[in-house]
């Protein structure tokens, strides 16, 4: 099985991205490749936790902090290898995943699909930048600012054309705060203002999002971690700016239509009636 | 029209022992039907049925019928008292297929399964098909807050009320309400009409105080709702919205009807209050710490949450009704 994946990858169009993805053999030898977690969504129904929410198991926050790293991630079953696919896409990282029968087909559908994208000049958009001491601390801080779909980029000190810039241990995000991370991204949050958030979602607890952007266009990636789960049965979007055309593709549902669209002069919403996994939803002015 | 509607400050309450056997926990449909076309008489003054109910619908509208099945099936808004609405609204010339019985949860609907207990032709549709989903709510009408750092900050209004539906007649059951107190007219049609209400309670917190009254201010809900009848055949007095124990289910065998819901949820406090101090339980509006309790709340003596029964005055101050006792007018009747 690892040679037929193997094979899509050699397919894979050098344009696409697809080419940042391979595909481990069962005893390939992943020393020297950073693990990456299974993404999924963990229920803790029985457990106190800060807040309600489920808990998504993202890797975002590691491939924003290593965005030239190279990665592993056991991805067992259909919906986590779909997954870590179309999330090491939407981060354009290198990511080597190794699955299961289960998921050696789903995987495949999945990079099939990807290959069929267009365009790799896009950039990340964000306002927000995160000074990274690589701390363990800091990690977590990044990974709720990424499950809070609070879009930001590393940067090494504070950069005038973002919004705002996050350090961690400074005064408005302490030390003594880390072990609360939930609360230093509300802080983030607050601080920034929802106004001034690139992106918002509505619907869904579990759906993360990433936005980049070429010329005045933009592109964004929706990535539902409960995919095993179900799918999300509606993820409104509001992205900051107007954008007259909007076009949605979707892995496992070719006849994605985007409804209740609206447009302004300073935002655009729509909503896409069911993710099952990931969808790429093209924006134009 | 709409809250507080055409009888601002007006109470009619209709009781009577045969409407529900208690041994066997069955309610009389006939009585039930003959107590509320007792009951829309006497709020309208009309001399007959077709009359009364008219002052409300007109054979032109599309109408709504807001249930409450948060309790189901042991203590939800009763298909024999919903029946006998929907009777009424045919025999006005309402065509069946232009009456909806919904609520926020399909599976809850599906419960009490009002199909076979109703005229045919009804719709009954939940907002909710698969929990969560949002596809059954108005994107564009919502109220936007922020209570506990939540993502989500949206709660949207139910499609059908702002797409389809002319008139809502609101169908609530009486009976106390861990968070919000008591669950009554202002209740069921603010957190039964939106999305993603639950974010506003949290550990002991519960912000129904304001959010109830802003959300049953919301147009067009707010206008197209132009009756309340309170079902309070069965009652709970602890526990609510669900029943948590037999023991807290008691029989006030009784409806109210009227058009302003602060009026009517008074009455629904000073009711649970009554019930609560003959058990020997804390009243609905103690805040002391000693009766806060997480869990399920089998003795009456703790709860969960810290009640916000206040939220019915506060409903008064957005113009959504009367509160003032002295400014409310009760017709009492027993059958």
């Amino acid at each position: 099985m690892s040679i037929l994946l193997a094979a899509l990858f050699l397919l894979a169009s050098p344009q696409s991205g697809v080419d940042r993805i391979t595909v481990a053999a069962a005893d390939a030898d992943v020393a020297g490749l950073s693990k990456a977690m299974t993404p999924k969504v963990t229920f803790r129904r029985n457990e106190a936790s800060a807040t309600r929410a489920p808990w998504v198991d993202s890797n975002g926050w590691r491939y924003l902090r290593q965005p030239d790293g190279h990665f592993y991630c056991d991805a067992p079953g259909a919906a986590a290898a779909a997954l870590a696919a179309g999330e090491a896409f939407a981060y354009d990282v290198h990511v080597a995943i190794h699955t299961d029968d289960a998921g050696s087909a789903s995987l495949a559908k999945m990079l099939a699909f990807l290959r069929t994208v267009k365009g790799d000049d896009f950039s990340p958009l964000v306002n927000i930048g995160f000074v990274d001491d690589g701390s363990a601390e800091a990690g977590e801080f990044m990974n709720l600012l990424v499950r809070r779909n609070l879009l930001f980029r590393v940067v090494k000190q504070a950069d005038p054309t973002l919004d705002l810039t996050v350090v961690p241990g400074s005064a408005e995000y302490s030390k003594a705060e880390a072990a609360n991370p939930s609360l230093l991204a509300e802080k983030v949050r607050s601080n920034l203002t929802d106004a001034k958030r690139l992106l918002r979602l509505y619907g869904s607890e579990v759906v993360v999002g990433r936005l980049v952007g070429h010329g005045g266009d933009a592109r964004l990636y929706l990535i539902n971690y409960g995919a095993a789960r179900s799918p999300a049965h509606g993820v409104r979007v509001r992205v900051l700016g107007a954008f007259s055309k909007q076009e949605a593709a979707q892995f496992d549902a070719p006849e994605t239509k985007l409804i209740d669209v609206s447009v302004d002069s300073k935002t655009t919403e729509f909503t896409l009636p069911e993710l099952k996994t990931f969808a790429i939803i093209n924006l134009a002015k | 029209m709409g809250f507080p509607g055409l009888y601002p400050g007006m109470r009619v309450r209709v009781r009577s022992e045969r409407a529900v056997d208690a041994a066997a926990n069955r309610i009389d449909a006939a009585a039930v039907k003959l107590m509320l076309s007792r009951g829309i008489r006497e709020l309208t003054g009309a001399s007959n049925d077709h009359d009364a109910w008219s002052h409300f619908i007109s054979p032109s509208d599309t109408v709504g019928i807001k249930v409450n099945c948060s309790g189901a099936p042991e203590i939800n808004s009763n298909p024999e008292l919903v029946s006998a609405i929907i009777d009424s609204l045919i025999a006005l010339g309402v065509p069946a297929n232009r009456i909806y019985i919904y609520d926020r949860f399909d599976n809850q609907l599906r419960i009490v399964n009002f199909g076979p207990k109703v005229a045919a032709g009804v719709k009954i549709l939940g907002a909710e098909s698969s929990r969560g989903s949002i596809l059954g709510y108005d994107p564009y009408t919502y109220v936007e807050a922020d209570f506990f750092g939540e993502e989500d900050t949206r709660s949207n209004l139910i499609r059908l009320v702002s797409d389809t539906l002319t008139k809502v007649i609101n169908v609530p059951t009486m009976k106390e309400h861990r968070a919000a107190g008591v669950t009554g007219c202002l209740k069921n049609i603010a957190y039964g009409d939106f999305s993603n209400v639950a974010r506003s309670h949290q550990r002991e917190k519960s912000n129904t105080y304001s959010f109830i009254g802003t959300l049953a201010s919301v147009e067009p809900l707010r206008s197209r709702t132009v009756l309340n009848v309170m079902d309070g055949l069965r009652s709970l007095w602890q526990g609510g919205p669900f029943l948590q124990s037999p023991k807290f289910l008691f029989f006030p065998k009784q409806i109210v009807l009227g058009t302003d819901p602060v009026a009517l949820d008074h009455l629904l406090i000073d009711m649970i209050e009554a019930k609560r101090k003959q058990e020997g339980a804390p009243s609905l509006f103690d805040r002391s710490p000693e009766h806060l309790k997480r869990g399920p709340e089998l003795n009456p003596q703790f709860n969960s949450f810290i009640r916000e029964p206040g939220h019915v005055e506060y409903a008064s101050t957005l113009g959504l009704g009367i509160f003032d006792k002295a400014r409310v007018k009760d017709k009492v009747i027993e059958l």
